[in-house]
C-alpha cells in the first residue's frame, strides 16, 4: 500500500485531536487590539424601540471618530418566539441556532439604516476580514451577534436552546481580534445575583471574576453561560463589561474605558 | 394567535419564552423534551479520512470510490472528507506565526474543501455533487434523485472558534463537523473510513502492542479515553448530549470491502454505541 504523502511540519503525522503542539512555543498576535467591540441587546434595547435606542445611537455617532467600533446586535423577543415555536415542534438545537440567526440579522439591518448617515455598514461574517477597510473609511461596521455555527451548533445538555447565541458571538469576535474588553449594552446596571426584573431585591455585582461567578452557580446570568466559561481560558478578551444603555452617558464612559456597570474579568 | 405585550417598555410577542432570560436554567429546562424530530433518519453519513486515505493517493482512494459508486442508489449516503497533511501544515505555519485560534480555524476548512473537490472529480460520473453550506436544504433533492452529496466537513465556526480547553489549537475539526451534520439531521449512524482497523487503546502507528477496541460504548470510552484519538475529542463530548446518532463506526478503508460491509450494517472495525440515552 502506498504511504501517506506527508508535508514536513511540526504537526506532520499528528492526529490533531489534541489542542497544543508541545515542542513549539506559541506567541499569539493581537490582530486589531484597539477596536471597541459593542453589543446592543435585543430584548433589552432593540425591543424598547426608539425611546431606548435613539439616545444610544446619538452617543455612538458622537464617539465614532474617536474609536474604531464594531457594533453587534442581539435578537430579542422574536428570537424567543422562534425558540418557543421550534421547541414546541421538537426540532433539534442546530435548527434553533440557524433559525435564531434571522432575528439579530434583522436588528443589525435596522441599526445600519439608522446609522447609515454616520457611516453604518451592515456586514456579514464573510466580510470580517474587511474590517480594516471599514475602519479606515471611518465607518461603523454592524454585524449580527450570532456566531455562524448554525446547523453545526452542538446539542445542549438540557433543553434545546443553542448555547452559543449573540453574547458568545460578540465575545468570540473580540477574542479573535485581540480586543481586551467587550462591551454589552443592556437595560440593567450589569450583573445581579438574580433577575432584577423579577426580584427587585437582587443585589448588584460591580466586579467579579469569571471563576467566582461560575462558582456562585446562579440559576440565571446576565450573559450566556458559555461566555463566562470561555473567558476563563481566553487569550485576549479578558473583560466583559455590561452597562445600562438606558442611562445617558454610560456608553460614552464605557468607550472611554471607565468601569461603569459590571466587569466580569478573567482570573 | 400571538399578541404584542408592551407593559414594561419593551415590545414582546407572547410565547412560552416571552420576557424570559434564555440563560436561566429553569427556563432552558422548559424547552426540554424526550423526543426530537428526526429530519432525515434513513441517511448514513460516511467520513473519509484526509491524512489516512486522501494523502495516500489513488491506491487508497479509487477502491473506495468504487464502493461508494456501487452503494449509490441502494442507500442514502452523505459523504464528508478530512483535510489531511495540508491541514497540519496550515496549522503548523499559523501556530508559528502566532495567529489567534479563530484565525487558525478560519484557515483550515479550505483543505477539506479541496479534498471534497478531488473526490467529486472521481465520483461525478456516478452522480455526485459538492454541497455548499448554503445548499443545506437541497439534501433531500440530492438524496431522492440518487445523487451523492459531498458535504463541507469543517464546521463553520471560523473566526468564532471557541477557546479550546487543552491549548491554543482549534478543537472543532472535520470529524466533529461531520458528526454534528449527521446529528442535526437525525441520522442514526456515522462511519469513519481511516487507515487503521479502528480505534486502539494507543496510537498503533507508534505502539506495536496497541490493542484494537472492537466494540465499546460512549460511556465506557469517556470513562477511559485513549490519549491519542483517531477522531476529534469534541465529537465524543458533543455525542454525550446528542439525541440521534446511536452508532459511530471506524473502518479500515485500505482493506477492500470493509466500507461496504459497514454500510450494510456489519459490525466490522470499531463499533462505538451510544448505549444509554444520555451519559
Amino acid at each position: 500500500m502506498s504511504e501517506r504523502r506527508v508535508i514536513e511540519s511540526s504537526l506532520a503525522g499528528a492526529t490533531l485531536t489534541s489542542s497544543s503542539i508541545e515542542s513549539v512555543p506559541y506567541d499569539a498576535v493581537a490582530l486589531m487590539p484597539d477596536v471597541k467591540v459593542l453589543k446592543v441587546g435585543g430584548q433589552s434595547v432593540m425591543d424598547r424601540g426608539r425611546a431606548a435606542l435613539f439616545p444610544i445611537l446619538e452617543e455612538l455617532a458622537a464617539a465614532k471618530d474617536a474609536y474604531k467600533i464594531l457594533l453587534c446586535c442581539g435578537g430579542g423577543t422574536r428570537a424567543r418566539h422562534i425558540y418557543a415555536v421550534a421547541s414546541d415542534l421538537e426540532l433539534p438545537t442546530g435548527l434553533l441556532a440557524a433559525l435564531g440567526g434571522y432575528v439579530p440579522r434583522q436588528n443589525a439591518r435596522m441599526l445600519q439604516m439608522l446609522l447609515a448617515r454616520h457611516g453604518g455598514i451592515y456586514i456579514m461574517h464573510d466580510d470580517f476580514e474587511k474590517l480594516p477597510l471599514y475602519f479606515r473609511l471611518g465607518c461603523i461596521p454592524i454585524l449580527t451577534g450570532m456566531p455562524p455555527f448554525g446547523y453545526w451548533e452542538k446539542p445542549s445538555e438540557n433543553g434545546r436552546i443553542p448555547q452559543h447565541r449573540t453574547d458568545a458571538g460578540v465575545f468570540l469576535s473580540a477574542e479573535v481580534l485581540g480586543v481586551k474588553r467587550a462591551i454589552f449594552i443592556k437595560d440593567e446596571e450589569g450583573l445581579y445575583e438574580d433577575d432584577p426584573k423579577k426580584n427587585k431585591a437582587a443585589k448588584h455585582i460591580p466586579r467579579i471574576s469569571a471563576r467566582a461567578l461560575l462558582e456562585l452557580d446562579l440559576p440565571d446570568l446576565v450573559l450566556e453561560r458559555v461566555v463566562i466559561e470561555y473567558l476563563t481560558r481566553a487569550k485576549f478578551c479578558h473583560e466583559l463589561q455590561i452597562i445600562n444603555g438606558l442611562e445617558r452617558g454610560n456608553l460614552t464612559r464605557a468607550l472611554a474605558g471607565e468601569d461603569v456597570g459590571t466587569i466580569i474579568y478573567k482570573d | 394567535m400571538s399578541t404584542l405585550v408592551q407593559s414594561d417598555g419593551r415590545t414582546h410577542i407572547t410565547s412560552s419564552l416571552m420576557r424570559e432570560s434564555l440563560v436561566d436554567r429553569r427556563v432552558i429546562a422548559k424547552t426540554h423534551s424526550e423526543r426530537e424530530v428526526q429530519i432525515m433518519p434513513d441517511v448514513l453519513l460516511i467520513g473519509i479520512g484526509g491524512q489516512s486515505i486522501f494523502d495516500r493517493g489513488k491506491e487508497a482512494l479509487l477502491p473506495l470510490v468504487d464502493e461508494l459508486a456501487k452503494a449509490r442508489g441502494t442507500q442514502k449516503l452523505v459523504i464528508g472528507v478530512g483535510g489531511g497533511t495540508r491541514v497540519r501544515h496550515t496549522v503548523s505555519v499559523a501556530y508559528d506565526l502566532g495567529l489567534p485560534l479563530g484565525g487558525i480555524a478560519q484557515l483550515v476548512g479550505a483543505m477539506e474543501e479541496a479534498n471534497a473537490v478531488f473526490l467529486n472529480a472521481l465520483l461525478a460520473k456516478h452522480g455526485s455533487i459538492v454541497m455548499q453550506r448554503e445548499h443545506f436544504w437541497e439534501l433531500p433533492l440530492y438524496l431522492n434523485t440518487g445523487i451523492l452529496p459531498i458535504v463541507i466537513s469543517t464546521p463553520p465556526y471560523h473566526f468564532w472558534e471557541p477557546p479550546s480547553e487543552g491549548g491554543p489549537l482549534p478543537s472543532h475539526g472535520s470529524d466533529f463537523g461531520m458528526f454534528i451534520h449527521a446529528e442535526v439531521l437525525g441520522m442514526k449512524r456515522v462511519i469513519f473510513v481511516k487507515d487503521e482497523d479502528g480505534l486502539y487503546d494507543r496510537d498503533p502507528k507508534k505502539h506495536k502492542d496497541a490493542k484494537l477496541i472492537e466494540k465499546t460504548t460512549l460511556s465506557a470510552l469517556l470513562a477511559n479515553m485513549p490519549e491519542e484519538l483517531i477522531l476529534d475529542h469534541q465529537l465524543f463530548h458533543a455525542w454525550k448530549n446528542a439525541r440521534h446518532v446511536k452508532r459511530v463506526q471506524i473502518v479500515n478503508g485500505l482493506r477492500e470491502g470493509m466500507l461496504a460491509r459497514a454500510m450494510a450494517g456489519e459490525e466490522v472495525g470499531t463499533v462505538i454505541d451510544k448505549g444509554e440515552a444520555n451519559v
